[in-house]
């Protein structure tokens, strides 16, 4: 269509063009006739101008007749006299006369005719019939007054007389015409008018006929040519090649001689007739008319060349139509091919339009089935979910009724076990889908995340040492100790933690498994501040003894007081497995991929890394694993995870209320209690078998600057022994490791003109370092598994004999799988620790120190020591079987461990519980009563609600009192204010009359404001959220109906938090 | 042989209760606070909620017949009434009284009254449940037995 329209404009030109050249040729043929007969009439005109002298002559003769006789003979001297002067006289006056002449019948003649430049005069003075001879003269004549001068000349003589035109002049009075030759000395033709005078003579008058064909020939014909002939044959002019005229019968014929032959064309009568005929290869249009000159009648044929002009306008225009048509074909073939490749280009890009259309449907509706897939998975697998709940709740049932140890009851556990492992695989499966659905939230909550730590590596731990690797946890620097209490997804991080962790046992066959965690770098500041924060009090000692160094600090605790939230965390899960070809190290956290190598005869779905790595990503943080020297076994996976610190609020936290205990805090010199001169720093043995727990054991103690002997073989153990009991007895430190002859790694980083290692930048040497006194305290801890029980200590009891002022104690470290200590040679002040030895186990040997709290030196009393936290570690002894279990009530430790212990070590605070039924260990720390001693104020009207929470605060060893409404529990925390005697915690239901639950709270914070301590008040709400309840000041809130393991958990939180 | 049996029954009745819906685990809560010192616990509480709801029950029948009802007291009752219920874990009774609450906070009487009356009759099934129970777990005791747990 379009290209149709394009062409419309060039058609309607070329027709407007087409109409123009036609009219310029209507114009051409128009222009061409009127020359033709512009042609013919010029002709005419130059014709007329040679006029007929007739009147002019007859007049003459009648002008001269006047002076003549009748019958008297004109003499030669009448004609010299009357006539010549009248001659000369018309000669000169009329015009083109080139000849005028006097002719007697006679004889006699006069004459004048130009001649040349010379006007002469002809004469002949003698007639016929005189005796004189008949003879012309020829004399020059005056061109003034017509006088004859100088000598005649003899001239020829023309026999005039006998001239046909002599004859009929001589009758014609009124002048005759006839062409003659002239009297000059060339003949020239001359038109010649000759009329009678009297009968007796003639007088003609000549007009050259060179005048009339000058001026002919003087026409621009354009090509064209002219021939003239008299009526009596006479030629004037051919100018038409080819051709002459004939006269037959009286008509004159145009006789045009072709190569091949003769034609003839009538031209006598006036017709206005065409003729064609070919001259040299042209065509020409002869056209023959009649004319008279000067009253000669004659005949001209005139030929023009046919269409001279027009042809060559024609050919012009044909020549631009051409052009003009090739312009309009060049340029219609590239817009003709423009258009088509325009057109190929639009339907290319139509057709890859509509591809992309499909295309993006076909992706919609395959992203729209994925999510259905997924969202059916996760309904489906929920689904399973409940049924396989049912299942275990049915196993557990039939477990119930089971009798003990019959095979029936071997079965429903092994069953039991089954459905366990399906259902982790299935929440593995429903994790994925859920991640991606996108519906994985993060659960923010509060925790400790170094208790998270061990936690984890201490569910590990047990797996590995079946399969002989230890799961070491290595506290780098300490930083996560130090942090904390963070905020973050417990169960997330957790899950990650198991995740790689499993992992990492799953595929290690010997070696170790070592979890390293600390805060990233770029949060170090943040760590500062929250720490000098905290230890502000016994910071200024610090300051006195390190100007420095704590104006350093001071400057960068104020310089960041922004930026304090977000702490990147990083773990390290390095273990001595298989390891992952490098190759595949990308495609692990791939779902559902596995290493197939590795994975031999492992189960799994390929799973765990992919939900691994997903939750990382949704903490904000990275994973990946890092690559090993050459040579290494093993993988190491790196994650970082992004968490929010809490105020830390750890100084508190561990060791009670009586001693403190600095590990928690920024600095361990600050725990330190005013070192008394006698206390130096205390020389701790380590003997442990695996190398890498004692290196991180070692190196961590040594950061703390606890000077370190580390022994790794049994027979270098008693030479080791030997070799430090002259040093510590004879009190000279300085020498006691340089000389040792145990190997290179035994070794202790601390010696005495260094400041030993730091913990981190801000960290001093520790003052007691630098005293030369001999350590006064050892502690030696020794891993029974590297050598035999007995051989052990005998090393150690003679160590012991040796030592006199120093005191001495040993950790003995057992497995707790297969225990192979005899108790009862066992010093009463020696401990037996369960491995894993780190963490807070670790802590807790670290606290034995003096120089961190331990105020019972040397050997302390059963009762004092304790009174500190290792007393809460697990202890064996033979009387494991009296199941008597300690509670401590300072304990806020969720892994209190029951502890049977020997009964010197037994101190208990609150009542001793017989054992129950079930016994399980760890079904019993949920089931005992971990608030013996606490007061607790249960406020709630309604009674039956009241009796549950009472019985249950109970049971779980609370001390409880009741009242009914706000007003009587404002009025009971008053009176514990005023007698000292507070509530630990109390309970508030929120619905009560005549004063509710808020308002009471409300009162209580001002009343208790004024003795400055704050009471925990825990809300009993129904409702779903608690909201209310924590801004009129309470602490927390538990949903009714009142459950003991929701309250021991909101306990439990508060008191970290405190 | 007898005391075998009447313990399985009590076993199967009390797991029967469980999933029907009747009880939920806070009932196994409160059994758990049942111990030798407080051998008649749940027997004590579950009476407790028994006279707590009659009264209850009655306050709200009462007031439906009002010309004018107090929606605002009757929400507060129920509200009681789903807090003990949930406390022995009479999950039915708690469930309707969440239904319950909805329809008094909209006003809607007709609503009101056709949950109390599935209240009341779930409140005497499970009333009647518990007390049939009890009377197994006191045959038991009578026969020198103890209560399965």
């Amino acid at each position: 269509m379009q290209a149709l329209l394009v062409l419309i404009p060039p058609s309607i030109m070329i027709t407007w063009w087409h109409k123009t050249t036609r009219q310029i040729e209507q114009n051409v043929d128009f222009n061409t006739h009127s020359l033709d007969s512009g042609f013919q009439s010029q002709i005419h005109i130059i014709a007329d101008s040679i006029p007929p002298l007739n009147s002019s002559a007859a007049s003459l003769a009648n002008l001269l007749t006047s002076s003549f006789n009748q019958t008297d003979e004109i003499s030669f001297d009448e004609i010299e006299t009357k006539v010549a002067p009248t001659l000369f006289l018309a000669f000169t006056t009329i015009p083109y006369l080139s000849q005028i002449s006097y002719v007697g019948l006679e004889g006699l003649v006069f004459s004048y005719h130009i001649d040349g430049n010379q006007t002469l005069s002809t004469y002949a003075n003698s007639s016929f019939s005189s005796r004189k001879k008949h003879v012309w003269y020829k004399q020059p004549v005056d061109n003034q007054t017509g006088k004859l001068y100088g000598e005649p000349v003899r001239s020829h003589s023309f026999n005039v007389v006998n001239t046909s035109w002599f004859q009929v002049a001589l009758n014609h009075s009124s002048g005759y015409s006839s062409l003659e030759n002239g009297w000059n000395n060339g003949g020239e033709p001359l038109f010649l008018t000759s009329v009678s005078l009297l009968g007796k003579g003639v007088i003609a008058m000549g007009v050259p006929v060179k005048r009339l064909t000058d001026r002919l020939g003087g026409i621009n014909l354009y090509g064209g040519s002219l021939s003239l002939i008299t009526m009596d044959e006479k030629l004037l002019l051919n100018g038409i090649p080819n051709t002459k005229f004939i006269y037959v019968n009286g008509t004159i014929f145009l006789q045009f001689m072709w190569p091949n032959g003769v034609k003839n064309f009538p031209c006598s009568n006036d017709t206005s007739e065409t003729y064609m005929m070919v001259i040299d290869g042209k065509e020409y249009n002869v056209r023959c008319s009649t004319v008279k000159i000067s009253g000669v009648q004659s005949v001209y044929a005139l030929a023009l060349p046919h269409e001279g002009i027009a042809s060559f306008v024609y050919s012009k225009i044909n020549f631009s139509h051409i052009a003009l048509v090739v312009t309009m074909v060049l340029l219609v073939i590239p817009l003709v091919f423009f258009i088509s490749s325009m057109t190929t280009n639009a339907q290319r890009e139509i057709y890859l339009h509509d591809k992309l259309i499909k295309q993006m449907e076909a992706t919609q509706q395959a992203e729209r089935k994925s999510m259905n897939k997924s969202l059916a998975l996760v309904g489906a697998s929920h689904d399973i979910r409940a049924a396989l709940a049912g299942i275990t709740g049915y196993i557990d049932l039939c477990l119930a009724n089971a009798a003990p140890g019959s095979d029936f009851e071997t079965y429903l556990k092994q069953m039991s076990l089954c459905a366990q492992d399906l259902l982790g695989l299935l929440n593995s499966i429903l994790d994925t889908s859920k991640i991606e659905a996108g519906m994985m939230n993060l659960e923010e909550q509060e925790f400790n995340l170094a208790d998270l730590i061990e936690h984890v590596v201490d569910l590990y731990h047990p797996v590995g040492m079946i399969k002989g690797v230890d799961v070491v946890l290595d506290p780098c620097d300490g930083s996560i100790i130090k942090l904390s209490q963070v905020k973050g997804d417990r169960g997330k991080l957790k899950q990650i933690l198991s995740n790689i962790l499993s992992n990492a046992v799953k595929f290690t066959v010997e070696g170790h498994v070592c979890v390293r965690a600390w805060v990233g770098k770029h949060d170090f500041e943040t760590e500062i501040l929250a720490s000098t924060r905290k230890g502000v009090g016994k910071y200024v000692s610090r300051l006195f003894s390190d100007k420095n160094e704590g104006n350093g600090n001071v400057k960068a605790e104020s310089a960041v007081r922004q930026n304090r939230d977000l702490v990147e965390i990083v773990f390290e899960v390095n273990d001595t497995g298989k390891g992952i070809p490098k190759e595949k190290q990308k495609s692990v956290f791939e779902n559902y991929v596995q290493v197939k190598e590795t994975a031999a005869g492992q189960v799994g779905t390929g799973l765990g890394l992919g939900i691994v790595q997903s939750l990382v990503h949704l903490m904000g943080g990275e994973i990946g694993i890092v690559d090993k020297e050459f040579g290494e076994k093993g993988t190491c996976f790196r994650f970082t995870v992004f968490l929010t610190a809490c105020e830390t609020q750890g100084a508190a936290m561990y060791g009670g209320t009586n001693s403190s205990f600095a590990i928690r805090n920024s600095s361990p010199k600050l725990g330190i209690r005013t070192p008394s001169p006698k206390l130096d720093g205390s020389q701790v043995v380590l003997f442990m078998q695996n190398i890498e727990r004692r290196r991180v054991s070692q190196k961590f103690l040594e950061s703390l600057g606890i000077s370190v002997l580390v022994v790794d073989q049994c027979h270098q153990f008693p030479s080791a022994m030997k070799k430090i009991q002259p040093k510590l007895n004879s009190l000279h430190h300085s020498s006691r490791r340089s000389d040792m002859s145990c190997r290179s790694d035994i070794s202790s980083s601390s010696s005495k003109d260094m400041p030993l290692s730091a913990m981190e930048g801000a960290e001093h040497k520790l003052p007691f370092n630098r005293r030369k006194d001999a350590p006064s305290f050892n502690l030696l801890v020794i891993d029974v598994n590297a050598e035999s029980f007995s051989e052990l200590w005998r090393i150690v009891a003679e160590f012991r004999r040796g030592l006199h002022s120093t005191c001495c104690k040993v950790i003995w470290l057992d497995k707790p799988t297969s225990p192979c200590i005899d108790p009862k040679r066992l010093d009463p002040d020696d401990e037996i620790l369960l491995q894993p030895f780190h963490g807070s186990r670790l802590h807790r040997v670290i606290k034995l120190l003096p120089e961190f709290g331990n105020l019972s030196q040397g050997i302390s009393s059963s009762s004092e020591s304790s009174k500190h936290p290792y007393s809460k570690t697990r202890l064996r002894n033979t009387q494991r079987n009296d199941e008597i279990q300690e509670y401590i009530s300072s304990s806020d430790e969720q892994y209190s461990k029951q502890g049977s212990s020997s009964p010197t070590l037994v101190y208990t605070r609150g009542r001793l519980k017989s054992k129950r039924k079930n016994e399980d260990s760890a079904e019993s720390s949920n089931g005992e009563m971990p608030l013996i001693g606490k007061r607790i104020l249960i406020a709630e009207d309604n009674k039956m609600l009241s009796i549950l929470a009472i019985t249950t605060a109970t049971q779980l060893g609370a001390d409880v009192e009741h009242c009914e409404n706000g007003n009587e529990a404002l009025e009971r925390v008053c009176n514990g204010l005023k007698a000292q005697r507070n509530y630990d915690y109390v309970l508030m239901d929120c619905e009560m009359l005549p004063m509710n639950g808020y308002e009471a709270t409300r009162r209580i914070r001002i009343e208790e404001e004024r003795y400055g301590v704050r009471i925990p008040i825990i809300a009993l709400t129904a409702h779903r959220s608690g909201t209310e309840a924590l801004e009129a000041g309470m602490d927390a809130h538990l949903n009714k109906p009142l459950v003991a393991n929701e309250l021991m958990k909101v306990i439990e939180s508060l008191q970290t938090k405190k | 042989m007898d005391l075998i049996q009447l313990q399985r029954q009590l076993v199967d009745y009390r797991t029967s209760l469980y999933h029907e819906g009747f009880l939920d685990e806070q009932f196994t809560q409160l059994q758990s606070l049942q111990d030798e010192n407080n051998p008649d616990f749940v027997v004590e509480v579950v009476s407790l909620f028994f006279e707590d709801s009659e009264r209850l029950l009655n306050e709200l029948s009462k007031a439906l017949e009002q010309q004018i009802i107090d929606f605002k007291r009757m929400d507060a009752q129920v509200h009681q009434l789903k807090g003990s219920s949930s406390s022995i874990g009479a999950h039915r009774v708690q469930k309707l009284c969440i239904v319950f609450r909805n329809y008094c906070e909209v006003h809607n009487v007709e609503g009101c009254l056709k949950c109390l009356q599935q209240v009341k009759h779930e409140y005497g099934i499970i009333k009647t449940k518990l007390e049939s129970m009890f009377q197994l777990e006191q045959q038991i005791l009578n026969a020198g037995g103890s209560i399965p747990v």
